[in-house]
Order: C-alpha cells, then sequence, then structure tokens
C-alpha cells in the first residue's frame, strides 16, 4: 500500500496556487444543514444522521438494506476510536459529508473522519470541580443546524460549536450549576431554535425546557416542567415543595412537525422517596408534556407515574409514529416506561389509549381507563423498606428503543429487576443531593435479575418475541429495513438478531457494554456501515468490498 | 435519575479518601496556594526555577521571557498580575490554548521556584508608546488576512483562529509570520495537496494523519479524510499556506497597524447576555 503513496516536496507553495481557478475546480463543499434535512430525517441514499433519533419520531429504523440477516456475520471492524477520556460514551454520534460528530465524556467532543476514524478536531470544555451531576460525567449528543453543532455541557451551559473546527460560536448559561443543575442530553433543533433541558431531579432544582436561537443563542421560550403560583397544576405540590421538586429533562424528545407539537418525558419528582413534603400529583413528574415549538405553552400532559416515591422518571425516548386502531388512523407516541407499563397515546391530545406492563410490575395492578394507575397497597417506601417491581433504574431507561413501521413492532430492552425501598427525611441544602432515601437490589434464590430484548405490538401491548440476556441491558437499540436489530449485552457483547424473530445472527465481544448507547448505520463510499459507541471506544463495521 | 445509585456511594467514599491521604503526604495541589510567593528573593529557588523555566517555559516565551511564539511574560507583573494569580495560571494552564498545566506532579515548591526566576526577569511596564494605528490595521486586515483567520466569529477558518493572538504571540513573532521568516506551520495548519486517483488535486491544511490517510480542511473549508491507497498523490507542501506580506504588498506603515490591530486581540467573549 505504501508504495502507492507518493510523497513530493513541493517548492511552489500552496500560497502561489490558492486563486479562484484552482477553488473551483474543487469539491464545493455541501450547504449548510438545513431544516429541511432535519425533517427528512434519514433518506434512502444513507448519507446522514443528524438528529439524536435519527428522525424527529425518533423510531431509529434506517431505510438501509446492505446489510442483511444473511450476510451480518460478515461484518468486519473497519476501525476503532479511543477518547482518551475517564467516563463512557452516552452519545449518538451524528454523520455528514462522511465526517463524524461525537460527545464524550467529560464535554470532550471529536471531529472524526468517518472513513478511518482519525480525528480531525477535537473540543474539550473546561469544567468546574464541583459538578453536581448525579449519575457520570456523560453526554448525549450533539444536535446542528446551518454550520453550527449544540452541546449542553455539564455545568448547565449550551454551546455552539463550529462545525469546522470545534471553536466556540457562542455559549449560553441554562442555570446556575452551583445549585444542582447539570446538562447532559443531545439538543434538538427544531425551526432555528435549539431545545434542551436540564438534570438535577436529585438536587432540588426546578426543571425546564428551553428554546435557544440557533444563530445568535438568544432564548426563545422557558418552559418550567413545574408549575409557579397561579399556573394550572401548581397546586399538586403542598407548601413550597414546587421550588425543588425536580422533574429534570435529560433525554431529548421527539417533535411532530404537523402538529408543531414537542414531546419530552419528564424526570422524578423529589425528594425522590420521602414524599410527605410534595402530597398531590407533582405535576408535571414523571409525564408526557406535548409543548408547542413557536411558544413553549403547554398544550396536553400525560403523568405515567402520579406522585412516584421511586424514582422512575419518565425520562425515556418518545417514538411517534401512526397506526391503525380498530381499523382507525391514529396518530401516535410509544413510550416504555420505567416504571414498567407500556403506553400507547395520542399523540395530539395525550388521551390513553392502551397501558400494559411490559415487565413484572408490583406497583400498580394496571392503568385504568381514565389514565390513571391503579395502586397496590404496601408499595410506599418507609424506613423499614419495602420491595417493589421494577427496581430504581426501572422496567426500561434512557437508552433509545427502536420502532420498525414495516411490522409495526416497538422493541425496547427491558429488565425485570426488584429492589427494597427505603425513605427517610432529608434536609434540603443549595446544591446538595436532596433525596430522602435508597434503594437496593434484592437478591436471594427466587430473585434473578434478568433482561431481554422484547418486542412489541404497539396496538395491543402484546410481546412478539423475546431475546433473554444473562443480566439486565442498559444499550440501545438500531434497527433496519432489511430486517435486522442491533443490540448489546449487559456482558459487552455487540448483537445483531433477526428483527422478524429474535433469533440471535451475530456477535462480537466489545469489552464494554453500550450503556444507553445506540448504534447508528449511514453510507460510506458505496458500503452500509455501523458505528457503535460502547464504553470508551467507537467502532465501524461494514462488509468487506468484494 | 441515578442509573447507578446502588453501586456509587462504596467507590465516592474510597476515592475521596484516597485523595485525601495523597494530598495530605504530599503536601501538593492545595487547594488555597498562599497569595504571595514564599520564595521570592530565595537565591537556592532562583536557581531551581531557572532550570525548570529553561526546560519547560523558554521554548514558547523565550529564555529571556520576552516571547517567542508564546507571549510575552517578562510583564506580567507591571501588567497588574498577582503571585496567586500565575501560581494557578501554572496550575490549570489556559484552557482551549497551547498553553499546558504544569501538571498533577509538579509540586508546589516547584511552581514558586519557577515564579521566582520569573521574578528575576521581570521587566517594567513599556516606556515607548506602541507603533501603529488599529482602526486602520483592522481594514488591512479585513482586506488581506481575513479570508483565511477568523476573529471573534468573522472571518475564514483555513488559518488559525486569531482572537486572542495579541495575548497569545510576542510581537516579534506575529511581525515574523507576517513577512515571511517565520519557518513551518503550526500542527493542524501544514499545507498538503492530495490528488484523488481519477480527479483534480485538493489543496488545504491537514487536520491529520496517519499512514494510511489524511484528514484536510480544503480551500473551500470542506472538512474530510482521504485514504492514501486511493490517492494518485498525498504531497506535503513546503511553503506555508500563509501568503507573505513583504514591502512590495504591505508597507511599513500598514504592518505596523495590523500588528497593532492584532496585539490588542485579546480573546472571543462567546457568553450570550440573556
Amino acid at each position: 500500500m505504501r508504495s502507492t503513496i507518493v510523497r513530493i516536496m513541493r517548492i511552489a507553495g500552496l500560497a502561489a496556487v490558492v486563486g479562484a481557478a484552482v477553488v473551483a475546480a474543487q469539491q464545493a463543499p455541501p450547504a449548510l444543514v438545513s431544516e429541511q434535512e432535519l425533517l427528512d430525517g434519514l433518506k434512502a441514499d444513507g448519507s446522514r444522521w443528524l438528529t439524536f433519533g435519527g428522525d424527529y419520531a425518533n423510531q431509529r429504523h434506517s431505510p438501509l438494506t446492505s446489510i442483511t440477516p444473511a450476510n451480518v456475520n460478515r461484518l468486519v471492524p473497519q476501525w476503532t476510536f479511543q477518547t482518551g477520556t475517564l467516563g463512557n460514551f452516552e452519545t449518538t454520534p451524528l454523520l455528514r459529508d462522511n465526517v463524524l460528530y461525537v460527545t464524550g465524556p467529560q464535554n470532550v467532543a471529536w471531529a472524526i473522519d468517518a472513513r478511518t476514524g482519525r480525528q480531525i478536531w477535537r473540543y474539550r470544555r473546561e469544567l468546574p470541580p464541583n459538578l453536581t451531576a448525579c449519575c457520570g460525567l456523560v453526554n448525549r449528543g450533539f444536535g446542528v443546524l446551518g454550520d453550527k453543532l449544540f452541546m449542553t455541557t455539564l455545568d448547565a451551559h449550551l454551546l455552539a460549536l463550529d462545525m469546522k473546527t470545534g471553536a466556540i460560536a457562542w455559549d449560553v448559561t441554562l442555570e446556575d450549576y452551583t445549585r444542582g443543575y447539570a446538562s447532559t442530553l443531545a439538543p434538538l433543533v427544531v425551526k432555528g431554535k435549539v431545545i434542551v433541558g436540564v438534570a438535577g431531579g436529585e438536587f432540588g432544582i426546578r426543571g425546564f425546557l428551553d428554546a435557544y436561537d440557533a444563530q445568535t443563542g438568544k432564548r426563545a421560550w422557558r418552559f418550567h416542567t413545574i408549575p409557579g403560583p397561579g399556573e394550572p397544576g401548581h397546586n399538586t405540590w403542598s407548601g413550597d415543595s414546587w421550588e425543588r421538586g425536580g422533574a429534570g429533562l435529560w433525554v431529548t424528545g421527539a417533535y411532530d412537525p404537523e402538529l408543531n407539537l414537542l414531546y419530552y418525558g419528564t424526570g422524578n419528582p423529589g425528594p425522590d422517596y420521602h414524599s410527605d413534603s410534595r402530597e398531590g400529583d407533582n405535576l408535571y413528574s414523571c409525564s408526557l408534556v406535548a409543548i408547542d415549538a413557536d411558544t413553549g405553552k403547554i398544550r396536553w400532559h400525560y403523568q405515567f407515574t402520579p406522585h412516584d416515591v421511586h424514582d422512575w422518571d419518565a425520562t425515556e425516548v418518545p417514538v411517534l409514529a401512526d397506526l391503525a386502531i380498530n381499523g382507525q388512523p391514529r396518530k401516535v407516541v410509544m413510550f416504555a416506561n420505567r416504571n414498567g407499563f407500556y403506553y400507547t397515546l395520542d399523540r395530539t391530545n395525550g388521551k390513553l389509549i392502551l397501558a400494559k406492563p411490559f415487565v413484572v410490575t408490583t406497583w400498580a395492578r394496571q392503568i385504568d381507563s381514565d389514565g390513571r394507575p391503579h395502586l397496590e397497597p404496601n408499595q410506599m417506601p418507609d424506613e423499614k423498606g419495602e420491595i417493589t417491581c421494577p427496581d430504581i433504574t426501572g422496567g426500561t431507561n434512557f437508552w433509545p428503543p427502536t420502532y420498525d413501521p414495516s411490522s409495526h413492532l416497538f422493541f425496547v430492552n427491558a429488565r425485570e429487576v426488584c429492589a427494597m425501598f427505603y425513605a427517610w427525611k432529608p434536609e434540603y441544602k443549595e446544591g446538595e443531593r436532596f433525596t430522602g432515601g435508597a434503594a437496593q437490589r434484592v437478591t436471594g434464590s427466587n430473585q434473578k435479575a434478568i433482561g431481554a430484548l422484547r418486542a412489541i405490538d404497539p396496538v395491543t401491548g402484546e410481546r412478539r418475541w423475546q431475546f433473554e440476556y444473562l443480566s439486565p441491558s442498559t444499550a440501545g437499540l438500531l434497527s433496519t429495513a432489511s430486517g435486522l436489530i442491533f443490540s448489546g449485552d449487559a456482558d459487552g457483547n455487540l448483537l445483531a438478531l433477526d428483527s422478524r424473530s429474535g433469533t440471535l445472527l451475530w456477535r462480537y465481544q466489545m469489552g464494554a457494554t453500550m450503556h444507553g448507547t445506540s448504534p447508528i448505520t449511514y453510507m460510506l463510499d458505496g458500503r452500509q456501515h455501523v458505528l457503535v459507541p460502547a464504553g470508551t471506544t467507537l467502532t465501524a463495521w461494514a462488509i468487506p468490498a468484494p | 435519575m441515578p442509573q447507578r445509585s446502588l453501586t456509587r456511594a462504596v467507590p465516592i467514599v474510597v476515592v475521596s479518601t484516597l485523595a485525601l491521604g495523597v494530598s495530605l503526604l504530599a503536601g501538593q495541589n492545595s487547594q488555597a496556594p498562599a497569595q504571595k510567593n514564599p520564595l521570592e528573593g530565595d537565591a537556592a529557588a532562583i536557581k531551581a526555577g531557572m532550570g525548570i523555566f529553561r526546560a519547560r517555559c523558554a521554548d514558547c516565551h523565550g529564555v529571556d521571557a520576552r516571547g517567542v511564539r508564546g507571549p510575552d511574560i517578562s510583564r506580567v507583573w507591571a501588567e497588574g498580575r498577582t503571585d496567586g494569580g500565575l501560581y494557578q495560571t501554572l496550575r490549570t494552564g489556559v484552557p482551549n490554548t497551547e498553553m499546558p498545566s504544569v501538571g498533577a506532579r509538579t509540586s508546589d515548591v516547584e511552581v514558586w521556584q519557577i515564579l521566582a526566576y520569573l521574578r528575576t526577569l521581570a521587566a517594567p511596564a513599556p516606556a515607548d508608546p506602541p507603533r501603529g494605528n488599529a482602526e486602520n490595521g483592522e481594514r488591512v486586515f479585513r482586506a488581506n488576512c481575513a479570508s483565511c483567520h477568523r476573529v471573534n466569529g468573522r472571518g475564514g477558518r483555513l488559518g488559525p483562529d486569531l482572537s486572542r493572538v495579541g495575548a497569545a504571540r510576542a510581537r516579534d513573532a506575529i511581525v515574523a509570520r507576517i513577512v515571511g521568516a517565520a519557518e513551518g506551520s503550526r500542527p493542524g495548519y501544514e499545507p498538503v495537496t492530495v490528488t484523488p486517483a481519477d480527479g483534480q488535486p485538493i489543496h488545504g491544511v491537514k487536520k491529520n494523519e496517519d499512514l494510511f490517510s489524511v484528514q484536510i480542511m480544503d480551500l473551500r473549508e470542506r472538512i474530510q479524510g482521504y485514504e492514501k491507497d486511493k490517492m494518485k498523490t498525498v504531497e506535503d507542501d513546503k511553503k506555508s499556506a500563509m501568503p507573505v506580506f513583504g514591502p512590495d504588498r504591505l508597507s511599513q506603515s500598514d504592518l505596523d497597524d495590523v500588528v497593532r490591530y492584532l496585539e490588542g486581540l485579546r480573546g472571543f467573549d462567546p457568553t450570550v447576555k440573556q
């Protein structure tokens, strides 16, 4: 290979040839990322992946078909990229014009040559030492529009980076991180606005969803996930508990351009377990909220877990689809919740279409037709402890599911784990942990924690098939039009399965779990690639060229 | 939200105990350094500091601290910096610049030794008024430089961003670069020409390279990677992508003006005021 590499030290300088003619001879760079591209989502040419969920509906279902159930066992790694940082990926990379844009742990980010895995630029944020992020110094990905990438930070800022250089274009403060605010989600860019939220449900924050002008960083609107005095829902919090009631937003939502609505799942109320101080339903914690993308005004909400006491954030990924239900076309949002129930809601009005447990749930018998859970007795944590299923991490969590519109199946990595929940009265101190309890995984011969990839029919809530793991997986998913699902188990295996049957087709031991990450797929120089973030590595896979 | 709360509590306690132990043992990296250099004027400390300074600082700042690639730091006290502030700069480095931290293995004593030596090189604030007209310099810059260099979010990206060049480069280093008296290009800006097997040569600057591939920004600012075995040639260009602005292209007074303008560039504040 080296013999083909000719290296001539040119005598004529580049300056001498910097002329209009030379510039014109080079291939024009692609136009800036447009709003139309974001609306189009994943295209059949596989040339891009521009939003967290691949498209605004968060289906993460690629139209690409080169890699199939028949040939997936011929995948070979093309390259591996190492972050060189502490902490692990929880990101969804973006791809455009053969360049990957990736956020990593510690608010480091890169532009990477998709052909070779080589860095083009690197950005590193200088973070303060006393961060309050509860669950690792992670980030879940970039948003993009024009010539800018958007990234949230652990010290609760939103940054715009120059796509070509990684230089900061603008930097805006979401909130004061010393008061418990952080931000980890991938921004969603909608109609020229960058949509972001804040984490901190364990630190007594008051959550919000913000929209910023993509050009200037000026804030366009703010929606508080906990209504203030005089607003509807404010009376679902006793006393002044609303001021530090949590309800963070740390997972990217979905967007319906026709209805012009954003759909975001909200976090747990605080304190997490000891709830005497916050009597009431605690709106809009543990809810799905539908927000007008232009104004930030709430159109409707659906609360999955009123007055949650098990830290069951509804910060899972909402997935939009159009389904035929009882012969009627319905615009729905599908949602597998941490509380153990799978929901299909009407996304025009938030009305419940169906809800069914997808794991063992002991806290509620069912979701009644009025949309509220029918509670079981003895499921309130106290100082002595109370066993509840699912556990604190939940039936599923923030790792993305997928939806295959041809088979009408919703796929999710589910967990079967129970926990002993404890609660005690906490003292609030600004910026400090404010949870009022703890949870402990239940062990014993009859308490085996398992996990499974489950295919759910969103019309009936029935399970179509499952693939069982040895232990609960925290991996996100990718599905393709050729009938494949890519997943990961809790032991570091990358898995490819047949999405019609759940049959395992291929596996590779990555040496690290895909904790909260999903693979993405795209075409590069005529070959379909699958890119997998796992641990501190990013590995690109493809079938060798013939 | 805590996905890992079940497993986290114990390791945190272990780590913080360890960290406490280390800092007590070594007496390093304390959170509150002295605000005044405890070793100022100490002959042995100055000698030790000279060794460290020459080994680790002089490449960029010069043995006389008057600046080479890096800025002149002989006037930092004259400009109002304090011992405590300089200690912090050495400890943390300057984010997103070439100025690194001295590193965790450098002790407090060594940092103070460096500063004790630097103090002996300290010069008073310059008496000569600075030359040039920054306003005209900006016009010269916009006409000749801004297609490749960015300042405060405006301009091209092919060359280095100059938004804080006044803080990062000594005046002589800026002049040398403009008039073509400086050799080489810094990493990320080395000129390269890539010729695909079936296409026109692509000129650009190199962002990264290994045996098998090269990643460039081309003259139209497209960032892209190329596999060498698919290219006809990959050639390192000898001369900088930066044109030479000799007296034929830039008069002495325009040069003074543009340098004056550049010296005033102390950093871009991207903060959005709400």
